[in-house]
């Protein structure tokens, strides 16, 4: 596997400037590639099985509608002068030095093409513009490339165009897809989500059994009988998760969080089997129309359901999806109430109770933690929370001050918009990429080893599946503990006083002594 | 007979200038936006877009966050072609604005600024590994053309003066269809013949970014999505009523 | 792709070395599987990889990790059957490698 025969030593590049500008080491991810998906997993995404024989003209074609159906396509293949701005802020290419992985650069691998096809000066003076052919050479570096950016925009904020390197990325993947060389990481989970309802392939037999052990859980900690509903009819709010949150770690400490504060604030809610998925791959392979398929689900969930709102749980794509994109693929959503955001983000459900006083939390629970976060790109550069710009910044920020004594941020260079990503966003989260995974991961790793210098941080906070699990994995790598990233539901879960619970009579008798005392 | 060439050039170069941005800007405006984008934080409202806008075209404000340099090189550069060209302005109009009289002295200095800006930016191209690795021949030739343009003009400024109430007629005669003399001053007509080319590559080139940057949806769109069910393509809407 | 081969009998695997057909494989083959991943089996590495059988044999799906980590406790106590301790079993995650070894398909997702 790629893991093993990297020589790249984390440990060795843990410490300094987070957006140390490296060497440009050409060629040095050329063999950074992902599995090529197997046909079965092709076509049930209406793709052909492998790649087809006319593939050239093919790729072509498709190209041509692209953009014809894209004005972002169309004006950021157009617009970019080289002025180099964004050749510095990719966090593939700070972790790598591959130039290929300059965003400008990894836009001309697209380009180049598009001009030698749909240009004037690419079609009768090529060289002078650096259009190109499209060989199977070009072909190759673009599977390669293309699968090295994590769509995370941190490019679009610098380019003065706003020119943002994921929709090339998502617009190259659409096309390979169409030809039959898709990816099998990315499309077999979009499978999944077809057949099965989620990400995982979580039956609603396992899901059912999974949230019963959760309710038992939760009575044997705190007395109190937290419920975990799963398609109850005639729930106010339907909660969609990434599925992640039924299995992995710390992922499922925060769905506890979720459940805990449901049942704080007194609202019926249930999960949905049917749409047992935030997340929406259909994004990263770049495919409206299978996107369009995985949303569709969630509103015939909430329909069917009857339920009056919607909420979605800690999922950094998944909430730009549903944020950005829910009404127009899978609208209007005139059923819901209309009082309430639609959709809500957890987060957002969260803080309002909070700032409403309706939530209590003993703080001191998570004093053993140093706390910093990590904002997600998609959450960050791609969506909002709250009422203000910026409100995706300021509302997970509230609610872990509001549950932890010990908070401190990461540079300012390197958190909000400017936030780097965790290395393994846009369907890279998958182990034949880990050698890339754990490079990209550098400028996040670097960053977070300074605060832990200076502010003796032992924790990371974060809002979505994938920034989750990629750093479960490369923590260990770069010298951190592997339960040092948390999710912020899980500070929540560990803070939260439930009426009636165990916890509270701790809490009431630790006040009454401090009162007695003064 | 060079009067009449140039008068010829320049008659294409406006025809090729004006119909190619022009089929540009309709194929930008015309190409559907199907999903909302915008590079959040994102102003909420119409009139915030347009503030950002304001922001990015006067100020470069991506640019200036992005790396100081480049905005500084590139800030002076545009800044002073603004200048220059409404300078130039007063060998179209006739009488020249009162505007147009004040902004001269500031004009001619900024001839020096933009020639400046440019020989700054490429130096940038040629020394920054990473600029030079994303530069090809078109975008040398560019700049060779813009400082040629620059120097030529700054030429006839300070050291070769031409005669510029001639080279007014010729344009004004070139307006209403009344063709007069052109000098024939070699750095005027290398000046001139430069422009025309420029103006010809503007809709093939790069150069569009100018009306790009206005038309960019990560820019241009208000973070609204929630406010507003968003339809920006008939294909997609027509998918999610059949579902 | 290539196969693994135990007393004579193929068994096809994927690119990452899980089972192409969960069917055939026996303990023989698990064996093989973890020791090409440097593990070698001991009864607690057997514990796991039974649990994960039983598991997917009803729900079609490998264990969370939370509820591997609760049944080991059962059987091991405190100290043995935390994440930490089931991760010194299987350094490249009891899920993934665990399952591996267990003829399972691999749990993808955000995970
Ligand atoms: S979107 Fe992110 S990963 Fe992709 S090129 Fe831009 S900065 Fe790099
Ligand atoms: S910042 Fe924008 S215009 Fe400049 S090189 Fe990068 S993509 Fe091109």
């Amino acid at each position: 596997m790629a893991a093993a025969t990297s020589t790249f030593k984390p440990m060795d590049h843990v410490h300094g400037d987070p957006l140390e500008i490296p060497e440009l080491a050409c060629g040095a991810m050329a063999g950074s590639k992902p599995y090529v998906a197997a046909p079965g997993q092709q076509e049930a995404l209406g793709f052909p099985g492998e790649l087809v024989e006319n593939w050239q003209e093919k790729a072509i074609n498709r190209l041509g509608e692209l953009v014809d159906n894209s004005r972002a396509l169309r004006v950021f293949l157009d617009s970019c002068v080289k002025c180099g701005a964004c050749t510095d802020k990719c966090h593939y290419f700070l972790g790598t030095g591959d130039p290929k992985n300059m965003p400008v650069a990894r836009q001309d691998l697209l380009r180049k093409v598009y001009r030698r096809y749909f240009t004037w000066s690419g079609k009768y003076v090529p060289w002078l513009v650096g259009a190109q052919d499209l060989t199977k050479d070009v072909l190759d570096d673009w599977y390669s490339h293309f699968h090295q950016c994590s769509q995370c925009r941190r490019c679009s904020v610098y380019c003065p165009y706003g020119i943002d390197t994921a929709e090339i990325s998502m617009a190259a993947r659409d096309i390979m897809d169409t030809v039959g060389l898709g990816q099998k990481y990315s499309n077999e989970i979009i499978g999944k989500v077809f057949n099965i309802g989620n990400n995982l392939g979580l039956p609603a037999k396992a899901l059912k059994a999974t949230l019963a052990g959760l309710e038992e859980d939760v009575e044997e900690e705190t007395g109190v009988p937290v419920r975990f509903p799963l398609d109850e009819k005639g729930a106010d709010i339907l909660l969609v998760t990434p599925s992640a949150d039924f299995f992995a770690s710390p992922h499922m400490e925060g769905l506890i969080g979720y459940a805990k504060v449901m049942h704080e604030a007194g609202v019926s809610w249930t999960f949905s089997s049917y749409a047992s998925e935030a997340a929406n791959f259909g994004m990263f392979v770049g495919s409206q129309e299978n996107m369009q398929k995985v949303a569709q689900r969630i509103h015939k969930a909430a329909e069917e359901l009857g339920v009056k709102r919607l909420v979605f749980g800690e999922c950094g794509h998944a909430w730009r999806v549903a944020y950005s994109f829910l009404d127009t693929l899978a609208g209007p959503f005139d059923f819901l109430d209309q009082n309430y955001p639609i959709p809500q983000h957890i987060c957002e459900f969260t803080n309002d109770l909070i700032d409403q006083g309706k939530l209590r939390f003993d703080k001191s629970r998570n004093d053993a933690i140093r706390l910093t976060f990590h904002d997600s790109c998609n959450v960050a550069r791609a969506s909002r929370m709250g009422d203000k710009p910026g409100g995706q910044f300021e509302i997970p920020r509230a609610i872990l001050r509001a549950t932890c004594n010990h908070f401190y941020d990461m540079a300012a260079d390197t958190i909000h918009e400017h936030t780097l990503c965790c290395g393994g966003g846009g369907g890279l989260l998958t182990d034949e990429l880990m050698d890339v995974r754990l490079k990209g991961a550098q400028p996040r790793m670097r960053a977070l080893q300074q605060v832990a210098e200076d502010h003796g941080v032992t924790h990371m906070a974060a809002i979505c599946a994938i920034c989750k699990a990629q750093f479960s994995k490369v923590l260990p790598q770069y010298g951190f503990d592997m339960e040092s990233i948390v999710s912020v539901h899980q500070m929540v879960s560990n803070a939260i006083i439930l009426t009636g619970s165990i916890q509270e009579q701790d809490y009431e008798a630790a006040r009454l002594s401090v009162l007695q005392e003064v | 007979m060079l009067t009449t060439a140039f008068a010829l050039s320049f008659y294409t170069a406006a025809l090729v200038l004006a119909g190619g941005l022009g089929y540009r800007i309709w194929l930008y405006a015309s190409t559907p936006a199907p999903l909302k984008i915008p590079t959040t934080p994102a102003p909420l409202t119409h009139s915030g877009v347009a503030a950002r806008m304001f922001r990015e075209v006067v100020f470069f404000q991506s640019l200036f966050n992005a790396n100081k340099w480049i905005w500084l090189f590139g800030w002076i550069f545009h800044m002073a072609l603004a200048l220059v060209v409404l300078r130039h302005l007063r060998y179209f109009l006739q009488p020249v604005p009162e505007i147009l009289v004040l902004v001269q002295p500031f004009g001619e200095l900024a001839g020096f600024a933009m020639v400046a800006g440019l020989i700054a930016l490429w130096a940038r191209r040629l020394i920054v590994p990473r600029i030079r690795y994303i530069s090809g021949p078109s975008d040398h030739l560019m700049l060779a053309l813009l400082v040629a343009i620059g120097i030529s003009g700054l030429t006839m400024t300070y050291v070769a003066h031409t005669d510029i109430v001639a080279v007014k007629g010729f344009f004004l005669g070139l307006m209403y269809f009344n063709w007069q003399p052109l000098p024939s001053d070699p750095v005027l007509l290398v000046h001139l013949g430069l422009v025309a080319a420029l103006m010809i590559i503007f809709p093939f080139s790069k150069l569009l970014h100018a009306p790009g940057v206005f038309f960019s949806p990560t820019r241009n769109q208000a973070d609204d999505s929630r406010e507003h069910r968003y339809v920006g393509s008939a294909r997609l809407e027509a998918m999610s009523r059949k579902a | 792709m290539g196969a693994y081969e135990v007393n004579g009998t193929v068994a096809e695997h994927d690119e990452e070395g899980y089972l192409t057909d969960i069917g055939v494989w026996n303990t023989d083959l698990a064996d093989m599987i973890a020791k090409a991943e440097n593990i070698d089996m001991s009864d607690a590495h057997w514990e796991v990889v039974n649990f994960l059988r039983e598991y997917y044999e009803e729900y079609q799906i490998a264990p969370a990790v939370r509820i591997l980590v609760k049944e080991m406790t059962k059987k091991f106590g405190k100290e043995k059957g935390d994440q930490k301790a089931l991760y010194a079993l299987f350094p490249y995650g009891p899920a993934k490698q665990a399952c591996k070894i267990a003829g399972l398909p691999k749990p993808t997702g955000c995970v």
